[in-house]
């Protein structure tokens, strides 16, 4: 047996070689902190630590949506999370009018939309067999002119409930409450992908389209199923949104879609499909969320965001997709 | 005997009312009698000109688009990239001195070959699904474009408007303005852009993009450098992203960093009803020019129906939508009655 065959076969070892995007990932968040410290003062800091991890919150939030449809296949994206949550909070502002009786009212108009939206997108893309980038950025122009049309007639009146608010916006001590929301979510997540027949038959359908059919999958079923419920999940992110900014407005989703897929990426999910661990896209959001602290810090504003933005996704892909091919 | 002729001429009908090409022609046919009926002055020289002004941008991207669908890829950063040359274009121009326009269009010719490499590496050496690469890329477009122009803007050297009207040219001679009444720059850049594939399209490149769009792993058996080939698309592509961006500059004289952002969808869109395969290999880049006609015109249609500025997103994202639906949907029926009959003989 030579070394690198007993290397294999040692626990320690597959263990990091399974994790070795997360470690990654989390490698990366240290070495930004540790470049803030060093080239910003007072960057590195307990407090900093946990602002950071609730602006990537949202991220994150997003990020699940498109992790979940991407674990399809199938060239799965969904570019219409933002301008979702955008609809539901834009609509729901007045329903709640800063009332928690009215909370109920605005959930069910959220799952409405939601579930309108992710219909859409899922038929459309499974059933029809369009291009799901396609599809889902057409739905978002569709939304955002919803949304136009809505803002056109009557300015946006209305305050999320203090439930909402409570959840997004608060928090207990130090701890934002927001944090516990993805301490919640993420087990479930784990358990609906990992130990779930649906879970295994998304990860099926994501690694090998064919060989999922053959073994009595409902591929497009299944295919359908993820972006139903990533424009659901995302609708509901709408309700947080609106809770933790306080008002609606016309783009207050949209900001979201790119760092979304950007953290899954970085996370480690495969973009071919078949993969999925959220706490990697819960890393990648805390990543993308430094890394944009450390540009403002160091004034490189907009431009250096983007630009840093597009120059770590496009390093990390090709670090990433190396993991093909024979020919 | 008889019988078997005629059945045989119906059948030469029924094929060509079969295939894809023809409906697509029916509707642009369709589409452009709906806008002459609209537009009053639809036929006179002006408003042809102000068309072909109107829909030039697009028809040049789509094209550009549609040589990297065959190709097997999808350039999401088209649009970015559009923006990036015009802000390279007008960082470089002074208005003062108009020698820096050759300079300026040498490094826009330059960054978009650049854009192009960057894009064909992705998709063609280092085989990233295409839609995630130029995902990232049109980030790295916009950011370098934002460092450039940070807020729309910026100078241009008069003789820029040559790329848009000749007679808005300061001392253009009157036959010069004459020739541009009928023959606008727009369309121009545009002959340019078809002469540009006509030639490539009969070289040995173009056969192998056609190759490597419809199935990479057997062109790669049969000796094709794959990578190679689609880099040379998506260099292709930048050249037609090039052309754009002059037309632009000449007809904004300045620069928007966040210019080109809508006309990416709508390029992908217009290429898909022009009748070219998403899966790559199918198609052909002159009917991209029918699809962006298309979705030119219904813009015009939506124009002239009278709908409020806050209905335009709405309505032209429903109309992607339904276009690119029913063009599928009509391939997926065609392919299915062509098994059934397949069968049947």
């Amino acid at each position: 047996m030579n070394v690198a065959a007993r290397m294999r076969t040692n626990p320690a070892f597959r263990f990091v070689d399974q994790y070795k995007k997360l470690f990654i990932a989390f490698l990366l968040i240290i070495f930004l902190f540790l470049l803030g410290e060093v080239t910003v003062s007072n960057f590195l800091s307990f407090a900093q630590l946990l602002l950071t991890v609730k602006l990537a919150s949202f991220i994150a939030l997003f990020g699940l949506c498109q992790m979940i449809v991407m674990a399809g296949g199938g060239g799965g994206l969904d570019m219409s999370v933002g301008y979702t949550a955008t609809m539901t909070a834009v609509l729901t502002a007045s329903m709640m009018d800063g009332r928690n009786e009215n909370l109920w009212i605005a959930m069910l108009v959220a799952l409405v939309i939601g579930l309108a939206v992710g219909v859409a997108n899922g038929l459309l893309t499974a059933y029809v067999k369009l291009p799901p980038l396609v599809v889902t950025m057409s739905m978002s122009l569709i939304l955002q002119g919803g949304i136009n049309v809505y803002t056109a007639g009557a300015n946006i009146t209305g305050k999320p409930s203090p439930i909402l608010q409570i959840m997004a916006a608060k928090s207990i001590g130090i701890f934002p409450n927001i944090l516990f929301i993805l301490l919640i979510l993420t087990p479930v997540v784990m358990i609906l992908l990992y130990r779930t027949k649906w879970g295994l038959a998304l990860f099926g359908t994501g690694t090998n389209e064919t060989a999922a059919y053959l073994s009595g999958v409902n591929v497009k079923r299944v295919r359908c199923i993820s972006f139903v419920i990533s424009g659901i999940l995302s609708s509901f992110i709408g309700l947080l949104l609106i809770g933790n900014m306080g008002i609606a407005f016309k783009d207050m989703g949209s900001n979201y879609v790119m760092p979304s897929i950007a953290a899954v990426v970085v996370g480690g999910v495969s973009m071919n499909g078949g993969d999925g661990n959220y706490i990697g896209v819960i890393l990648g959001a805390i990543f993308l969320q430094t890394l944009t602290n450390l540009l403002v810090a160091m004034g490189w504003g907009d431009a250096g965001k983007w630009l840093g933005f597009g120059i770590v996704l496009f390093i990390l892909l090709i670090v990433y997709v190396n993991d093909i091919r024979s020919r | 005997m008889n019988k078997a002729r005629t059945a045989s001429g119906s059948s030469t009908l029924r094929k060509l009312i079969s295939k894809p090409e023809f409906s697509i022609l029916l509707i642009l046919v369709v589409m452009f009698t709906i806008t002459a009926v609209l537009q009053a002055n639809f036929f006179e020289k002006r408003s042809i000109v102000r068309n072909i002004n109107a829909f030039a941008p697009l028809i040049l991207l789509t094209m550009g688009q549609a040589v990297v669908i065959i190709a097997g890829g999808l350039d999401l950063s088209a649009g970015s990239a559009l923006s990036l040359v015009v802000c390279v274009l007008t960082f470089v121009m002074r208005k003062a001195s108009p020698e820096t326009g050759a300079w300026a269009i040498l490094a826009a010719l330059v960054v978009a070959v650049l854009i192009g490499v960057i894009n064909g590496i992705g998709i063609g050496y280092l085989r990233i699904p295409p839609v995630i690469i130029t995902f990232a890329t049109s980030y790295m477009w916009l950011g370098a474009a934002l460092f450039l122009r940070p807020t729309p803007g910026g100078e241009s050297v008069d003789w820029f408007k040559a790329f848009y009207d000749f007679s808005a040219l300061p001392g253009a001679s009157d036959s010069l303005k004459a020739f541009g009444s009928w023959m606008p720059p727009a369309l121009i850049l545009l002959l340019l852009g078809c002469l540009m594939w006509f030639v490539m399209k009969r070289t040995r490149m173009g056969r192998y993009i056609y190759a490597v769009g419809s199935n990479g792993n057997s062109a790669y058996e049969s000796g094709i450098n794959t990578a190679k080939i689609q880099m040379q698309a998506c260099v292709i592509n930048s050249l037609f992203i090039f052309l754009a961006a002059l037309f632009f500059v000449g007809q904004t004289m300045s620069g928007d960093a966040r210019m080109g952002d809508p006309l990416t969808l709508k390029a992908i869109a217009a290429a898909v009803v022009g009748g070219i395969a998403l899966t790559g290999g199918r198609g052909s880049v002159y009917f991209a020019i029918v699809g962006a006609l298309i979705m030119s015109f219904v813009n015009k249609i939506i124009f002239f129906a009278n709908i409020p500025y806050a209905y335009q997103t709405l309505v032209s994202g429903v109309i992607i939508i339904v276009a690119i639906a029913g063009s599928q949907t009509y391939t997926l029926y065609r392919r299915r009655a062509m098994a059934r009959e397949s069968t049947l003989a």
